[in-house]
């Protein structure tokens, strides 16, 4: 078993490497006078290292990447089939399909710990948990949706379609691009950990002075998040790369698939951003291990500086997930609107937009913080304005759905709705943008329902279209459109009954991040909880479509939606180097109704000539 | 597995000549453009919506789907009148649920305008054969639509952030600007809040403490100018009096405040948006961090006070 020997060899190395960190710095608390040598939270990050080195030396790097150091012969461990998934392959579509089916599983394991909160918000008193299981609980939810937010669009369908859409063989550093999918599973592990610890007690934001003196926990999360802002960023960096200097002859910007545009813009938040996180999270970590008091008052730090820092990367980080959630949802439309992206370089101008001004909006989060007066004034301007960037995303989508050819598909109906939900999403964040109105709703279940509209709404429907729509590319077999609509629907309603219904009890007097709530709120809460049930059952149905399409569903066409972009003209799945030769570009990728016009062709296959009459023009 | 996964890749010219067939979809519409182009010599891509019929068509699309919107407004509008609110308990609580109602105002008809096209669209546009035998108009959005929309977007952008944004701002931060918290930094009565794990400690003027311990609720006079001062003594917290519709952190190192003006009797046993909770995240029993508030008239809460200090306070 390959597959076997590859994950648990590497967990096996992972442990030991886990043992030694702590044995390591036992000792050397030990060598340097410390009375309790094996007590100390430093330990815990002394294994987590070389726990995280042993890992990633045993699931490959050592053998494909490491050697080279030495002058030694690399070599890449072999697994046939489905085994390959489990090995450290390099193959942008592996990879892909790796990011997203784990964090497929994450988003489950999260929703279900949302379904247990429902269940214990479902009327007021305690029933089914204590306070602490409930904050552990919500902890744990927020940051795994936030990993799932932030990695299953641009991990998954980013890393499986990028590349196919630009007409290149793999990402620029495939190597790389391995890592950073390997270095999610330990990631995982310190936060699913986190409930041995006491489980996480300050939600996903981890705002000190609480967190520098919660429970050992924050110790697991504050390293795992940094090594998830680690993937984060290099991520970003290979997605730069790849998508600046490995576009097929012809691909000029101008004619840049939207998704590919969305992922480039992203990319560079992510590059730019992410740091805030770590730092935010290292310096609580060394408040802890290492006496530093950043964030104490009355050792001299500042609790604010945290915040500070802390929204600087997490404002943007919403822009992280929802632009390639809106660059996929455009994608989607024109294709099966079957019409030019109406307005396509207002809807790049709009990811630009977004992309300079999400760095200058984040104390929007800190209104009620205390902060000083005169900070909110520019930050409630900069928010506003940039509602307007993103009504040129709904200009787009709207503009092309228009007079269109609507092939209501699964993926299309996931896209219609993101734009749907999203306007929903967006109006609401105008009442929180507003400071009047933002000071009461700030904290309340009313913000709750809004960012579970936008990212939820926004980002992860698009990544039901996304996987919907490149099911057949990834797997070579088609599901079934029946029980995929049932899924959308039932999803689609189950979603706007939960989170429309949620920001009443916000506006009413419920704030967020409670085990417990006043009676007089017991209706609103167990009409939530009941939508809320429903939305989470809808899943059944999509995994059971998943699995059963991917095992036994009939084989897919190369190009089952009729798609112009690049990655439909090749086989289902594409092959390793995935075009039969260099595709070169000769037009754009959405010029749907345009006689003669062409996307792309295959210049020595013979081939390209051929499509029926006009429509072809490969010799031109 | 590995064979059976071969047998769905079929790689090759088969796949490739399939593949490309569909690169660009030729149809009918296509045809009909190109031969229109080649008769009489005008541009394929002006044709798309040029000719009269096709015009037609499509204003009787936009009224349609502009009756769709203005339907669905009417319906959203609803939420405006609505009473989705907590009690009034305060002047604060009254500004707030006047913006509020006219933010609703505003973004109701910009939600269903969304809702109308893709409603309309969805219903209208849909292709009822089982795959696409034709392409839709090429419209490129290149012209002054773009413009339009940019404009009316970013005008009611900078309408909400002028008013009730700003507006509303410069009316809660009156005095001075490096301060740290809403309304009049002068107030009738000043009371210092501590917060702590997990509850509330309040002292008034003459120095009478209420806590869990002491007192049992905060009560507070009537039409009477309050000014909370806040601190924490371990980790953030925030008070948020729900009826009051005002929220401040309490933080650590530094004091933040709030003035309120209540305008309305009321009480945490009859009322539960008369409490003050923590709204930020605090730890182990943070959701019940609460302390009853009660609003009287202003010579009871005279004599109430003076009672507590008989009391051995």
């Amino acid at each position: 078993m390959h597959a076997l020997k590859s994950v648990a060899g590497a967990a096996g190395l992972g442990m030991i490497g886990f043992y030694l960190g702590l044995g390591f710095v036992a000792v050397l608390r030990a060598m340097l006078g410390y009375p309790d040598a094996w007590g100390g939270e430093i330990n815990i990050v002394g294994g987590y290292v070389f726990g995280l080195v042993g890992w990633l030396m045993g699931i490959g790097m050592w053998g494909i990447w490491i050697r080279e150091w030495f002058g030694l012969k690399t070599y890449q461990r072999r697994a046939p089939g489905w085994q390959r998934y489990f090995t450290f392959n390099t193959d942008h579509k592996v990879i892909g399909i790796q990011y997203l089916v784990t964090f497929i599983v994450v988003f489950l394991l999260a929703g279900l710990l949302a379904l247990g909160m429902r269940l214990e918000l479902a009327s007021s008193g305690m029933q089914f948990i204590s306070h602490s299981q409930y904050n552990g609980a919500m902890g744990l939810h927020g940051i795994l949706m936030i990993a799932v937010a932030v990695a299953a669009v641009i991990g998954g369908a980013g890393n499986y379609a990028v590349p196919l859409m630009i007409g290149a063989d793999d990402m620029a550093f495939p190597r790389l691009n391995a890592l950073t999918f390997w270095l999610i599973p330990p990631v995982a592990v310190a936060l699913l950990a986190t409930p041995f610890l006491g489980g996480i007690e300050t939600g996903w934001t981890a705002y000190p002075p609480l967190s520098t003196t919660t429970n050992s926990s924050q110790i697991l999360f504050d390293l795992a998040i940094i090594t998830f802002g680690l993937t984060s960023i290099l991520g970003g960096l290979n997605f730069i790369i790849t998508i600046i200097f490995m576009r097929a002859p012809g691909m000029t910007w101008g004619r840049l698939p939207i998704f590919v545009w969305s992922m480039f813009v992203t990319s560079w938040l992510a590059i730019f951003f992410t740091q805030g996180f770590a730092v935010a999270l290292l310096m609580i970590l060394l408040d802890r291990v290492a006496g530093m008091a950043f964030f104490s008052a009355e050792a001299g730090g500042d609790p604010l500086l945290y915040q500070h820092v802390f929204w600087f990367y997490s404002h943007p980080a919403v822009y992280i997930m929802v632009l390639p959630g809106f660059g996929l949802a455009l994608e989607v439309i024109s294709h099966f609107s079957r019409k030019p992206l109406f307005a396509y370089r207002y809807a790049v101008g709009a990811f630009l937009g977004i992309l300079g001004l999400s760095g200058v909006v984040w104390a929007h989060h800190m209104f009620t913080s205390g902060m000083p007066n005169y900070l909110h004034g520019p930050f409630l301007v900069a928010t506003e304005l940039i509602s307007i960037p993103t009504g040129l995303i709904f200009l787009s989508a709207l503009g092309t759905i228009w007079m269109g050819k609507l092939w209501l598909q699964t993926p299309m109906l996931f896209a219609m709705a993101v734009i749907f939900n999203f306007a929903c999403g967006g109006v609401t964040g105008i009442f929180l943008a507003d400071v009047p109105t933002d000071i009461h709703l700030h904290d309340t279940y009313f913000v709750v329902a809004h960012f579970h509209y936008t990212i939820v709404g926004g980002e992860i429907f698009a990544l039901f279209a996304g996987i919907y729509y490149w099911f057949p590319k990834m797997t070579g077999r088609m599901y079934n459109e029946t029980l995929a609509k049932l899924h959308f629907w039932w999803m689609f309603i189950g979603f706007n009954l939960t989170f429309f219904t949620m920001h009443l009890p916000g506006v009413k007097g419920m704030n967020r991040r409670v085990a417990d709530f006043p009676e007089s709120l017991d209706n609103l809460n167990m009409l939530v909880s009941i939508s809320g049930w429903l939305l989470g059952l809808s899943f059944l149905v999509f995994m059971y479509n998943m699995i059963n399409a991917w095992i036994r569903g009939p084989v897919a066409e190369a190009n089952p939606w009729r798609a112009r972009t690049l990655e439909w003209q090749t086989t289902s799945p594409p092959p390793h180097e995935n075009f039969p030769e260099q595709p070169v570009i000769k037009g754009h990728p959405y010029d749907y109704g345009v006689p003669g016009s062409v996307h792309g062709v295959f210049p020595n296959s013979g081939l390209a000539g051929a499509p029926s009459g006009s429509a072809g023009g490969g010799g031109q | 597995m590995a064979p059976k996964l071969r047998q769905i890749q079929r790689t090759g010219e088969q796949a490739h000549k399939e593949a490309l067939t569909y690169f660009h979809l030729d149809t009918f519409h296509d045809r009909m453009r190109t031969a229109a182009a080649a008769e009489w010599g005008v541009a394929a891509r002006s044709l798309s919506l040029a000719g009269q019929g096709a015009q037609l068509l499509h204003v009787r699309h936009l009224i349609t789907a502009g009756l769709l919107w203005v339907v669905l407004t009417a319906v959203g509008e609803l939420l405006v009148v609505a009473d989705l609110y907590p009690t009034v308990g305060s002047h604060e609580a009254q500004d707030f649920d006047d913006i509020f109602r006219f933010l609703l105002l505003l973004g109701v008809p910009v939600m269903t305008f969304v809702f109308a096209v893709l409603i309309y669209a969805g219903l209208q546009f849909r292709i009822r054969t089982a795959v696409p035998t034709e392409d839709g108009p090429a419209m490129r959005g290149q012209g002054w639509f773009p413009r339009a929309w940019l404009a009316v977007t970013g005008g009611l952008a900078i309408f909400v952030m002028i008013y009730p944004g700003l507006t509303g701002l410069a009316e809660l931060q009156q005095g001075d600007k490096g301060a740290s918290g809403w309304g009049d930094q002068e107030a009738e009565v000043t009371i210092k809040a501590t917060a702590f794990k997990w509850q509330w400690l309040f002292e008034y003027p003459d120095g009478t403490q209420v806590s869990v311990a002491a007192g049992k609720e905060l009560v507070l006079p009537n039409e009477t100018s309050i000014k909370f001062e806040v601190n924490a003594a371990d980790v953030v917290h925030s008070l948020w009096i729900p009826a009051f519709r005002m929220k401040i952190d309490a933080m650590p190192g530094r004091t933040t405040y709030m003035t309120v003006k209540p305008n309305k009797l009321g009480e945490f046993a009859s009322d539960q948006a008369y409490r003050v909770q923590c709204t930020e995240l605090c730890g182990l029993d943070h959701a019940t961090m609460m302390f009853p508030v009660r609003v009287v008239e202003p010579q009871e809460f005279e004599s109430w006070l003076a009672s507590l200090n008989e009391g051995g306070n």
